[in-house]
């Protein structure tokens, strides 16, 4: 047995987290920079407002299969020429597509930077959008859409997001009917409207200077149409639908469970991510792990958190358990919902989740890809660097007050659950 | 749980291989630097320290790798490493159950466990200066878990319910598993599932666990890594006061020696009402770095990637390219504990029929055995597998996993850290010989699944 192992006595007091972001403004793009030498690695990500949400409706995926094309041939290379060319200089480019944002990014070692930014430039600016690639990436699309309906899970995020935001496109998915019916034509209407010059968010880390970022920005996107995306339609709160059973057969019910959320502007929005890092945040700590896993063994699995979707705040969580036992696992939730909501966290719980909150900021900026990828978040909600640097000096002042007023939040209307599966008892 | 070797240690720190570099095959390997530069030495008690020094970030990863995995799980007992890996965090001597997890959280850190075939890990990624409280509780429970009676129930039903999710809820993990048994045997150390057979689970017993803990996981069977943010003398005075008090046990060995002369079943075909789309896929028994023919390991990697590594692969070509499927693959990783597999898939494309596609994948290697792989798809294969090497720096997890996975095997450290140069020796006429050898063995399996 070790001696004192769970001793804090001899823990030093932990250095203030500090990390120097630079702003730079060029070419009408706006851009963070974090520059660190010490490895020879550059990651680069950025983001426009869009996404799927001008998805015509029966084309949902529309967005998506016109990012997916970029990297299916561009310039003078077809599809086979243009992983092959990444894959030898050993850069990734990507492209995704969200709700409400599509994003690229790129990963390279320094050496093969321009490699890199050459494929990401003519992906965007350049695609061959070829019928016979397209005809393949269909294909695939299709039966990438199938499969997600194979799982409980996936059957749940369906249903939960058609049921949240009904008659809008954040509540649409693609599926292979969508994937089918889109014609190839708007393929290229998609892009337009979404690569533009302007209107993006891009954050950069790594082996990159600030001259070498200027002439990377105006190398990306100096050759797209100018202007920016539209703005994104208006997001109504997520509606309360109560309790909706999606009938899957499967040993398992998966979960799914949300709840309207802040605005990331309301001065409540930490306290409110303390709440729920005390309610369902990850690892295994908080209250819903330990009474549905640690104690009863119900789940594998119990989670929730906070996300921005259309600039809005969303609570949205996840679990899954035998069939026998959903109903059970249910009414934990909502008594541990509740709970929180009522009374809030107790002090111990409070300054553990504060704890672990700031004592987990230099792990979400430990390499270059993590970096690039926490920035671009930061901008996406209009953070700006001071407040992220006085971050845990906010956290820290949270009293269980507080944060028990964000939590009564959760009170204020029901949870809006879905679960997929067999559920007995429900 | 996870399956975590030098290969999917790159994949999940990695997006994609790196690194522009000419392969120049008619000359030596250049001279090459070591990847991570680790230091490494062993305690007293046999326990094996690794560092990587890294000080570009105040945090620290610190692993525990245990030379055990599912595949040490006795006869009759599948699943124990891997519900023991749970019942770890269920408390020991000086440290209360539910304790370990909360107090990194409390001081910011992350922590988790995975359970491979071949071996047992437990890491946290801290801050720098709380590693020594982390090192004190690994320790602790390296020196005696506590396995609490209490938990053990309610815990054997957390494992029963992960397997449900991973497993029983998802038609190709299923199928996958009933391949595996199909091929090698329901009991055999390579058919039996990681998570373990349901019916197994649930009749493993506390005493079962504290056997397998006994036999298993002494100082001298385990592999202590850190990365990051500490010097040599703190990662050694560390070491020293922690770990070094946990007394040398003996421990039982791997046995991966013995294979069934032939599968179990040739062919298998499940019918899934779940399953909307048909998969085809075969393994063909192999050697690995550890096992049989071993100077095939490393030829063998580069073979999966010409017949099928991704976009532009010979299956691609024929069969993506061609309309016969929406993807199509070959794997193979040498890094194994015992035999390993060379496999082949691919997903069907309508309207083609299973008969043309199973025909057409097979057409494909025979091509290869008749007329083999040529010099330029060597060198594109050799560039593309070690171009992604040095991006493995950007990040603190990849150095341990990648140099964790490579030492519980019992291979040098030179393994992880030249991988590079080691794949940039082979030669084609190794990778013709190399799938002359293999792919022809008999003790392979063929398997279908289906929509019902």
């Amino acid at each position: 047995m070790i001696p004192n192992a769970t001793s804090l006595a001899d823990l030093p007091p932990r250095a203030p987290f500090a990390i120097p972001i630079t702003i730079i403004r060029e070419a009408g793009i706006t851009a963070w920079l974090v520059e660190d030498q010490s490895v020879p690695v550059v990651s680069i990500n950025w983001a426009w407002p869009g996404g799927s949400a001008f998805d015509p409706e029966g084309f949902e995926g529309e967005m998506a299969m016109a990012a997916a094309m970029l990297t299916e041939g561009a310039g003078d290379m077809d599809n086979i020429a243009f992983a092959d060319a990444a894959r030898d200089a050993g850069v990734s480019v990507s492209f995704g597509v969200g709700r409400d944002s599509s994003s690229g990014s790129l990963r390279a070692l320094k050496e093969a930077l321009p490699e890199a930014l050459r494929l990401a430039r003519l992906a965007m600016s350049e695609p061959r959008l070829e019928a016979s690639a397209l005809d393949r990436l269909r294909a695939r699309a299709i039966v990438g859409a199938r499969q997600a309906l194979e799982t409980p899970r996936g059957i749940a995020s369906r249903a939960f997001w058609a049921a949240s935001y009904p008659g809008h496109p954040a509540g649409r998915s693609a599926s292979p009917e969508s994937f089918a019916a889109i014609p190839a034509a708007s393929l290229v209407d998609a892009l337009t409207r979404q690569f533009r010059r302007e209107g993006l968010w891009l954050a950069a880390a790594g082996a990159i200077t600030e001259a070498e970022l200027r002439a990377t920005i105006r190398e990306l996107f100096g050759t797209l149409p100018r202007g920016t995306p539209p703005a994104l339609p208006w997001l109504p709160p997520l509606a309360q639908f109560g309790r909706l059973v999606v009938e899957k057969a499967a040993p398992q019910s998966a979960v799914q469970f949300g709840q309207d959320g802040p605005l990331p502007t309301d001065p409540m929005w930490e306290a409110t991510q303390v709440a729920l890092r005390v309610l369902g945040g990850g690892g295994f700590s908080s209250r819903l792990m330990r009474l549905i896993r640690e104690e009863r063994g119900l789940t594998y699995g119990i989670s929730a958190g906070m996300d921005v979707l259309f600039g809005r705040g969303i609570v949205v969580g996840q679990a899954s358990t035998d069939n026998r036992n959903a109903g059970e696992m249910l009414a934990l939730l909502q008594q541990s919902w509740a709970a929180m909501a009522n009374d809030g966290p107790t002090d111990e719980e409070l300054s553990e989740a504060v704890d672990f909150l700031n004592g987990s900021l230099p792990l979400s900026f430990s390499d270059s890809r993590r970096i690039a990828g926490g920035l671009l978040s930061l901008m996406q909600n209009n953070r700006t660097p001071e407040w992220l640097a006085g971050r845990p000096a906010r956290l820290s002042a949270l009293t269980r007050a507080d944060v028990a007023a964000a939590a009564r939040r959760f009170g204020r209307s029901p949870l809006s659950v879905v679960v997929a599966g067999q559920p007995i008892g429900l | 749980m996870s399956d975590l070797t030098r290969r999917t240690a790159l994949a999940t720190a990695l997006s994609l291989p790196a690194v522009t570099r000419s392969p120049a095959l008619a000359q030596p390997p250049p001279a090459e630097r070591p990847l991570f530069g680790a230091k490494t030495w062993h305690l007293a008690n046999g326990l094996r320290v690794v560092l990587a020094e890294n000080h570009r970030a105040p945090v620290v990863a610190h692993y525990v790798f245990y030379g055990a995995g599912s595949g040490e799980d006795p006869h009759a007992l599948s699943g124990i490493a891997h519900f023991m890996e749970h019942m770890m965090f269920k408390g020991s001597g000086n440290v209360p159950s539910g304790a370990f997890s909360r107090l990194v959280a409390r001081e910011g850190g992350q922590d988790n466990a995975f359970t491979s075939r071949d071996t047992t890990a437990y890491f946290q990624h801290v801050e720098s200066s709380r590693l020594a409280l982390m090192m004190r509780m690994e320790a602790d429970r390296m020196a005696g878990p506590a396995f609490n009676p209490d938990e053990f129930e309610a815990e054997r039903n957390v494992v029963l319910e992960e397997r449900r999710q991973v497993v029983e809820s998802q038609p190709r993990s299923l199928f996958r598993e009933s391949f595996d048994a199909a091929m090698w045997g329901r009991q055999h150390w390579r058919g039996r599932p990681i998570i373990g057979w349901p019916e197994e689970i649930r009749a493993i017993s506390r005493q079962d666990m504290l056997d397998f803990f006994a036999a298993r996981y002494a100082p001298a069977n385990a592999v202590l890594l850190l990365a990051g943010d500490v010097t040599e003398a703190r990662a050694r005075e560390l070491a020293e006061a922690t770990y070094g008090l946990v007394p040398a046990r003996p421990h039982t060995g791997r046995d991966r020696a013995t294979l069934p002369p032939a599968p179990t079943q040739e062919r298998l075909e499940v019918r899934e009402p779940a399953t909307r789309e048909a998969v085809f896929t075969r393994a063909i028994a192999a050697p690995s770095m550890t096992w049989g023919e071993k100077r095939h390991a490393h030829p063998l990697e580069i073979l999966a990637h010409i017949l099928g590594g991704g976009t532009g692969s010979r299956l691609h070509r024929a069969l993506v390219q061609g309309g016969l499927a929406v993807s199509a693959s070959a794997g193979y990783d040498g890094e194994t504990a015992g035999a390993s597999i060379f496999s082949l898939s691919a997903t069907l494309r309508a309207p083609t029929t299973r008969e043309a596609l199973e025909a057409a994948v097979m057409a494909e290697v025979a091509k290869l055995l008749d007329a083999g792989v040529t010099e330029a798809e060597t060198a594109r294969a050799i560039r593309q597998q070690t171009a992604g090497a040095l991006l493995a720096l950007d990040g603190i997890g990849a150095a341990p996993r990648m140099l964790g996975g490579t030492l519980t095997l019992g291979l040098p450290i030179e393994e992880a850290e030249y991988w590079p140069a080691r794949l940039r020796a082979v030669t084609t006429a190794q990778v013709n010989e190399a799938a002359r050898a293999v792919l022809p063995n008999t003790l392979a399996t063929t398997g279908w699944l289906l929509p019902a």
